[in-house]
């Protein structure tokens, strides 16, 4: 599910949080027990067709440094998404824009637009602890992987599902298996990355749940490499707007390299 | 009188023998002016057979990783190496050309592309291959060092190399994801799980390759039955001009090019070798000259009576020539056939290899093995043999030449 993280970056950050929105969601026919693939067909099916815009902060750490950037996101559907970087003054400018699985980022300090190659798919965006492809894949969840139900937990908040997702032998995911805790309310508490040899390796993390613009919204996240202790990003929503209206010209090459709001 | 007068094959066998015999008059110089020259063509002829065996050797190492002896490519597959400039797989009448003339052929897809592990992703050569040709022509697909290799084009496993699964910190039996492009520019992934992994000599080809089966590779990338590179070798790296031509007139519209001119440096060295060879032959012989020069000198200087006495009975001055250089001709021949001899004896014993194992991470930077096969080629013998008789004639003809040139009057007086 890293790659449904795209749905995780920011963009979707904001849409994790949304993701599990429809109430009953994924509630099996055969009665009763909940079906993992259908509580993340619904998730997903939920946030087809929601728009946004936010603000959004994104704390980069390491032991010897910490380095924050604001940004502006946009997001239409689950495809398309425009982020854009506003502070600090030397990355001011530069931004990201997805449509679909296709990645365009723009420098302002080249005056370029370039599509990101596959050969830096795997590579970190902007310096933090996602990678352009956690950014840029969205709805692998469900064609990737084989999900189960591993258990359900009540808290005072409600039930919380755990979904063990298994990649298929020939998925392009590295990872050995992924766990995913997710709320009743629809919100993704946390979701564990496993290497094959089930040893822990990166966890992202829901810090602190809020309710924006009406909606329940996951405002802190945290992504954190559990082999490099002090080495984490986190994502903070400090604004965002739902149902916003946004046209196509928001999401192209033109607006990337000359912002036009 | 009249014995010495003849020009016949009397006289000539007198000549003979006068040779021989002052050849061992002093039999004490004779003998250390034939170790010099023995040791001198030993020195000659192992050095070249060293030499030959070790360029040799980086030719057919430099052959043996995906160079071939011809390569058929895409007209812009060199100057831009993508998945765009594919080829289709050999049809039918160039696969009955080249089984026709007994060459071997493999065709691969050959594109850059990224493989990731949990923990790092690299760039690498993703090579789809056709196993079991891979492995008659490719050295690296017979170097598994743990697992197997690929055993048909549609295995969906993936071969890499130790050092690359060092640096992902992956291993046997993982898996990873390669990701590549296709020929829209579209993201062509897709994961493999690891069933070998291979050496190699150079840590960086480990590195470099990765290994699927053609089928799985084109049905990733998207590209149907297209090759990257169709490659075909003959018997001998040296004579491929023969089936390059034919092959080059077979598919005018495809870019087919000999290994030397893909690998210029390669070829240039194997060019330059030819140099070299003549260089430390000439080198040696300056060497072995001077001694040469003096022993004949003296030999001379110490007969001038007897030279006077023959001259004077009627011996012609150009039978003096010839006795002086038929004597350097049995010294030159003498120590050619022990140097030639010693060399074989010290070559023959080695053809299972020299171990160079205490040096072999730099001879492993000039892409040579840490064996190294002496090659004793007959051209070699033949230059070197001929060289030297040639060269020490023309340096005994300057004492002949003098010798002949003595006045028997003031030959026969000096004291």
């Amino acid at each position: 599910m890293g790659s449904r993280f795209l749905a995780g970056a920011f963009v979707c950050l904001v849409c994790c949080s949304l993701w599990l929105a429809t109430p009953g969601f994924g509630e099996d026919q055969r009665g009763g027990e909940p079906d993992a693939r259908a509580i993340l067909q619904a998730a997903i099916d939920h946030w087809r067709g929601t728009s946004s815009y936010a603000e959004v902060t994104m704390i980069i750490h390491r032991p010897e440094w910490e380095r924050r950037m604001a940004m502006r996101a946009w997001t239409r559907g689950e495809d398309h998404s425009l982020v854009r970087v506003m502070a600090p003054p030397r990355d001011g400018g530069s931004g990201t824009l997805l449509i679909d699985k296709d990645m365009w980022s723009f420098a302002p300090n080249i005056n370029r637009v370039v599509k990101v190659p596959s050969s830096m798919m795997a590579q970190s965006w902007m310096g933090s602890d996602f990678s352009n492809q956690d950014i840029a894949r969205a709805d692998d969840i469900l064609d990737h992987y084989e999900h189960r139900l591993l258990q359900t937990e009540t808290t005072e908040n409600g039930l919380v599902y755990y979904i063990e997702a298994i990649p298929h032998e020939m998925a392009p995911v590295v990872w050995g298996r992924q766990v995913v805790q997710v709320r009743e309310d629809h919100l993704v508490l946390q979701e564990d990355y496993y290497d094959q040899d089930d040893r822990l390796v990166k966890r992202l993390v829901t810090h602190d749940i809020a309710t924006m613009d009406d909606r329940a919204v996951a405002r802190v996240q945290r992504m954190s490499k559990l082999e490099e202790p002090g080495e984490w990003t986190e994502v903070r929503i400090d604004a965002i707007d739902f149902g916003v209206e946004l046209e196509d010209r928001v999401f192209t090459l033109s607006n990337l390299r000359n912002p036009r709001q | 009188m009249e014995l010495l007068r003849s020009t016949g094959q009397y006289s000539r066998r007198i000549l003979v023998t006068l040779a021989w015999r002052y050849l061992w008059r002093n039999y004490r110089r004779t003998i250390i002016m034939l170790l010099a020259i023995t040791i001198g063509v030993w020195a000659m002829i192992f050095m070249i057979a060293l030499l030959r065996g070790m360029v040799d050797d980086m030719v057919q190492s430099s052959l043996e990783s995906f160079l071939g002896h011809v390569q058929i490519h895409h007209p812009s597959y060199r100057d831009d190496p993508s998945i765009v400039n594919h080829l289709p797989t050999p049809g039918s009448e160039l696969r009955e050309y080249l089984d026709r003339a007994g060459l071997d052929w493999t065709a691969r897809l050959r594109v850059p592309a990224v493989v990731s592990s949990e923990r790092e992703s690299l760039g690498v050569t993703l090579m789809g291959v056709k196993p079991d040709r891979e492995v008659r022509l490719s050295k690296l697909p017979r170097q598994i060092s743990n697992g197997r290799f690929l055993e048909s084009p549609d295995d969906p496993g993936i071969v890499i190399g130790e050092k690359l699964a060092r640096r992902l910190e992956t291993g046997l039996g993982k898996r990873i994801v390669v990701m590549s492009q296709d020929p829209d520019n579209d993201i062509a992934d897709r994961g493999f799980r690891i069933v070998g992994i291979y050496f190699a000599e150079l840590p960086a080809m480990e590195e470099q390759f990765v290994f699927v089966g053609l089928n799985v590779a084109q049905q990733m990338l998207r590209v149907g039955e297209s090759v990257s590179e169709i490659e075909v070798q003959g018997p001998d790296f040296r004579e491929v001009d023969w089936f390059y031509q034919a092959i080059a007139r077979l598919k005018p519209d495809l870019d087919v090019s000999p290994w030397y001119e893909r690998d210029t440096y390669l070829g240039t060295m194997l060019r330059l070798m030819d140099g070299v060879v003549l260089v430390w032959i000439i080198v040696i012989f300056l060497a072995l000259s001077f001694g040469l020069v003096n022993t004949l000198v003296m030999a001379v200087f110490e007969r001038v009576r007897e030279i006077g006495l023959i001259l004077a009975l009627g011996m012609r001055p150009s039978a003096i020539m010839g006795q002086v250089l038929l004597e350097t001709l049995m010294l030159l021949a003498l120590g050619l056939a022990l140097g030639n001899a010693l060399a074989l004896a010290t070559i023959i014993p080695l053809a299972d290899g020299i171990d160079l194992s205490v040096v072999s991470e730099g001879l492993a930077m000039m892409g040579a093995g840490s064996t190294l096969y002496p090659a004793l080629y007959w051209q070699d013998l033949l230059l070197s043999n001929g060289l030297v008789i040639a060269l020490g004639l023309l340096a005994g003809l300057a004492p002949a030449h003098r010798a002949s040139r003595y006045n028997p009057v003031e030959a026969l007086t000096k004291t």
